[in-house]
């Protein structure tokens, strides 16, 4: 389901992107036939639906504006696009979901239009990791979706919930883990250097991630299968073929509440916060919309109906919301997360890639 | 007793019997040809007698040993297929050579033997070629060398002419049967045209429906058939309807024929006289009159077509007796009671 | 029927339709890729077109060769195994009667119904710890406990082979039915068992049959990206799956570009040689 948002198929997308994709050449949904309107690009399959289903129609409701919701293709096609499209002037959606290093990738050319914060009623209540800014500090994008991948472990196989990261290297569980197969996915060498290094500071430097790999190739032995379809790991992990490994919290929330033997747990250091930004093309005249569009989301009420509709996690502080305590669990945690350091997969993802290549397959 | 022998050997496939109940036996250094036409069960023998099929029934002997149990690579036979069956990746030399490969001869050996045989088939240095770039005539050779070079027991032939033209077909049947008299080796070929076989067989064992109709020389075949379905399936031949008059003599059309007599105890039978035993005489002359309805002059024989009481009787003459018939013209009909055969109905 | 040469244009129509096809989509998607494959990487979108190496420069390196060796071996592997079964499978099938082979045959076409995707998740259930086949073999008292038998390469092997064997077999049909039963009938009066006949006769024989097939499995297997990732470990890998890497998930087309046309360069090279050594050893 997030993986999309770093460029990977997925299963609910791989289930959903057909019918997606079908209803978006035969039938934009245009919910009301008004003057005042927003083209609303979303990752396609699941996103688009519960969007579509929960989330457009409300809005709509609220502020009058029809929603025209886009599937975006996977990827950073979806980038290349709107950037061809905004040098002729066009915007085939006005907002879109971005994910953080494709924002990045789109500050370089000034593709965003800068959010204006004082026309966002809760700005201030945002984390501040889903407020997305350029260097010069104006908002290229602000949070759209978030999601932690954590710790899961198979509650047959592991009596005890591990508590911390460290478990991955744990020569006890030689052979037994599931991790996602891309460097840009699976975020391990943030959760190294959060774990082993005192923070993702640590990746500042070169020679600090050359660390974090060497490290990180400690955990080889004990990798059975680094994954790039979801399905796979979630069939293993449910089964005990693979009893531990990274994955999405809510998804695994959801196959403990059907009854498999499942667990995830916030590490000590923390889950990874993976997220995508709402972000406005520069080509675009409905800069108003947009920002009553934002603005509507960033309510506490909306966000909590996405945390218990979608499954995401908020993007706005804990204290705000009305979230009870397990429907905030089922999302989220408020021990501090692992953030991403998305710079890296912009400024160096060629040579990340070919390290961790080689890392994983030499 | 030396030879082959086949003791009531049977095969049957569901409820049809292909072969049914086949006796025969065969000296050491007969030429025999299995003749009959298409669907009588001479192939089915043969593949038998090769081991190639099993026999639902009986048992087929040589040289005294029940043979029937052995597999087809055990039994040391020649064998020539109809479709020659060469090997294609293998040069001419290596096909005649497979046997003698197979049974780990040492080379010197092969290559003289293969020698020997090019030399027999008047191949000589075509050992290296690779089959495809063979003509017909030579293929068949190579197939007949490749069957010889272990000297085998019995060599079969499955109508291993049919696919050569009609000259080259009847110079091979010349040359396979010196080259059978010469190696004296016991030789069975199917074939359907009893032209091939009366050329060369010493026992020619004609089939008809699975079972053997006649085993006999030749001649004796040709002469003498054993019933009409012989008669008429070798050679032409003329088959008249005779009856007996009260006088116990045989009739044809009515009109007896002068000094042949019916079997006793037979009302009706069956005449065969061939072409070349029917002389044409003046009206009145012969058994019976008829009408010439066709006259066809092949050059070296002449073939005389007479009509009589609904039946068509052929005659043929050779050219240096000047038959002198013409279309309608009245003949007798002149039968000798030597060249006439009566065979059960 | 003689031959007559083509001399109007008109004779040549023909041929108009398949050369469109084979334009359209063999000359122009290779052309695009080998023109994309010197465009320059922009790491923030895509590509821009222009004429740079960097991407041959960055393939021609130790780690990206033991890649290519190891999917060259695994895809000759692949292919040597589907025709070692699939020739004497075929061969048997085609003695026996119309009806077992239709059966077979209608069988072999629904396998290739199925995808790479549920081909990769069929055989990762059956060499799994706890659903596979150890648990049949613990059942019945052969084996201690159950075990897993993937990621290994013998997976990855079994998984490509199962997927390429019916149309191994599909391939190697209409020549086998097509062989002369007399072949292998004279090859045992000739003093040859079965078995003898079958290896010194039938498989010679058709030894042009069996180098095309190999040489169709073996590209077959070279494009295999799923079944190494589910039943490999991460050396188990093939080109292909980083191929597929660079080109879906790091949006990096040049380079990807580059290393399928090495590839596809390298294949071509080899059937090449295949092909060469073939003709050279039937004019000897």
């Amino acid at each position: 389901m997030k993986t999309i948002l770093n460029g990977s198929m997925s299963r609910r997308t791989l289930l959903a992107s057909g019918i997606a994709a079908a209803g978006m050449l035969s039938m934009p949904a245009v919910l009301r036939a008004q003057d005042r309107s927003l083209k609303v690009g979303v990752y396609g399959g699941y996103f688009k639906d519960s969007f579509d289903k929960n989330i457009f129609p409300e809005f709509t409701k609220a502020s009058g504006i029809a929603v025209e919701s886009v599937a975006e293709p996977t990827g950073e096609a979806w980038l290349v696009q709107l950037e061809q499209a905004a040098k002729a002037g066009q915007a085939p959606a006005d907002l879109s979901m971005m994910s953080q290093t494709s924002t990045l990738k789109g500050q370089s050319t000034e593709l965003w239009t800068p959010l204006d914060p004082a026309r966002i009623k809760n700005f201030d209540g945002l984390l501040p990791q889903f407020v997305n800014k350029y260097p010069d500090g104006r908002v290229a994008g602000v949070g759209a979706v978030a999601w932690y991948i954590t710790l899961v472990s198979n509650t047959d196989v592991y009596k005890e919930a591990p508590t911390s990261w460290a478990a991955l290297w744990d020569p006890a569980n030689k052979d037994k883990l599931g991790l996602l197969a891309l460097v840009s996915n699976s975020f391990l060498l943030e959760v190294t250097a959060k774990t082993f290094m005192g923070g993702t500071k640590a990746l500042d430097t070169e020679e600090g991630i050359l660390k974090a790999f060497e490290k990180l190739a400690e955990v080889k032995p004990n990798v059975r299968l680094w994954y790039r379809d979801e399905a796979q790991f979630e069939q293993a992990l449910k089964s005990g073929e693979i009893p531990m490994g990274q994955y999405y919290h809510d998804v695994t929330g959801l196959a403990a509440a059907d009854g498999h033997p499942v667990r995830s747990t916030f590490p000590q250091e923390g889950g990874i916060l993976d997220s995508g930004n709402w972000v406005l093309s520069r080509a675009s005249s409905k800069v108003d919309e947009a920002h009553e569009f934002i603005d509507y989301m960033s309510q506490p009420a909306i966000q909590g109906l996405m945390s218990r509709k979608v499954g995401t996690a908020p993007t706005l502080k804990r204290e705000l919301l009305d979230l009870t305590p397990e429907e905030f669990a089922s999302v989220s945690s408020d021990i501090d997360p692992i953030i991403p350091r998305y710079d890296l997969y912009t400024s160096k993802s060629d040579w990340l890639n070919q390290k961790w290549t080689e890392l994983i397959v030499g | 007793m030396s030879g082959l022998s086949l003791k009531d050997v049977t095969k049957r496939f569901g409820d049809f019997a292909a072969v049914d109940t086949v006796n025969l036996d065969v000296p050491h250094g007969t030429f025999v040809c299995l003749l009959g036409p298409s669907g009588c069960g001479k192939t089915t023998l043969l593949r038998m007698i090769a081991g190639l099929e099993d026999p639902s029934e009986g048992a087929i002997l040589l040289d005294g040993s029940d043979i029937t149990p052995v597999p087809t690579h055990r039994r040391d036979f020649g064998m020539v297929f109809q479709s020659l069956a060469l090997f294609p990746h293998l040069t001419v030399g290596q096909n005649i050579a497979y046997p003698l490969r197979i049974r780990d001869r040492p080379r010197e050996e092969q290559a003289r033997r293969v020698d020997e045989l090019l030399r027999m088939i008047h191949l000589n240095g075509f050992a290296d070629r690779p089959v495809a770039k063979l003509s017909g005539g030579q293929r068949q050779r190579v197939a007949i060398a490749r069957a010889l070079a272990l000297s085998p027991r019995l060599f079969l032939l499955d109508e291993p002419l049919s696919a050569l033209d009609a000259k080259l077909r009847e110079a091979m049947q010349v040359e396979l049967r010196q080259l059978q008299q010469r190696l004296g080796i016991t030789t069975i070929v199917v074939t359907h045209d009893q032209r091939e076989a009366m050329t060369m067989a010493d026992l020619v064992v004609v089939m008809g429906e699975g079972r053997i109709r006649q085993a006999a020389p030749p001649i004796e075949i040709y002469r003498r058939p054993a019933d009409a379905f012989v008669a008429d399936f070798i050679g032409s031949t003329n088959l008249l309807a005779i009856a007996a008059d009260g006088a116990g003599r045989a009739t044809v059309l009515g009109r007896p024929v002068p000094g042949l007599a019916m079997p006793s105890g037979m009302a009706r039978a069956v005449l065969s006289v061939r072409p070349e035993d029917v002389r044409l005489g003046a009206p009145g002359a012969g058994a019976f009159d008829g009408t010439v309805t066709f006259v066809r002059d092949l050059g070296a024989t002449i073939e005389t077509f007479v009509e009589a009481g609904g039946e068509t009787i052929v005659a043929v003459a050779a050219p240096r007796d000047k038959p002198d018939v013409r279309l309608g013209q009245t003949v007798g009909v002149v039968l000798s009671p030597d060249d006439c055969v009566v065979l059960a109905k | 029927m003689r031959r007559e040469p083509p001399r109007k244009l008109a004779d040549y129509a023909p041929l108009a339709f398949p050369a469109l096809m084979l334009t359209v989509f063999f000359v122009v998607p290779f052309s695009i890729m080998i023109a994309v494959s010197f465009f320059r990487r922009d790491p923030a979108g895509f590509y821009t077109p222009d004429f740079v190496v960097d991407n041959y420069a960055r393939f021609l390196s130790l780690f990206f060769g033991g890649v290519l060796g190891f999917s060259l071996m695994l895809a000759v592997l692949v292919a040597a195994c589907c025709v070692a079964i699939a020739f004497p499978f075929t061969f048997l099938l085609t003695r026996c009667s119309r009806r077992v082979q239709t059966v077979w045959l209608v069988c072999l076409l629904s396998v290739l119904s199925l995808s790479e995707v549920i081909i990769g998740f069929a055989w990762s259930t059956l060499l799994s710890r706890t659903a596979g086949v150890t648990n049949l073999l613990v059942a019945i008292g052969l084996m201690e406990a159950p075990q897993a038998l993937l990621p290994g390469f013998g997976a990855v092997l079994t998984g490509m082979v199962y997927q390429a064997l019916p149309y191994t077999v599909l391939v190697l049909y209409p020549a086998l039915i097509r062989l002369d039963p007399t072949l292998l009938e004279a090859a045992r009066t000739l003093g040859a068992s079965p078995t003898r006949a079958f290896f010194n006769v039938v498989v010679p024989s058709l030894r042009n049959t069996i180098v095309a097939t190999l040489i169709m499995v073996f590209v077959f297997a070279l494009g295999s990206y799923l079944l190494p990732q589910i039943l490999g470990r991460p050396q188990h890998w093939t080109l292909s799956v980083l191929i597929t890497d660079q080109a879906i998930y790091q949006s990096n087309m040049p380079f990807a570009a580059a290393m399928a046309v090495f590839l596809v360069l390298i294949s071509l090279a080899l059937v090449g040689l295949m092909l060469m050594v073939g003709r050279k050893e039937s004019a000897a």
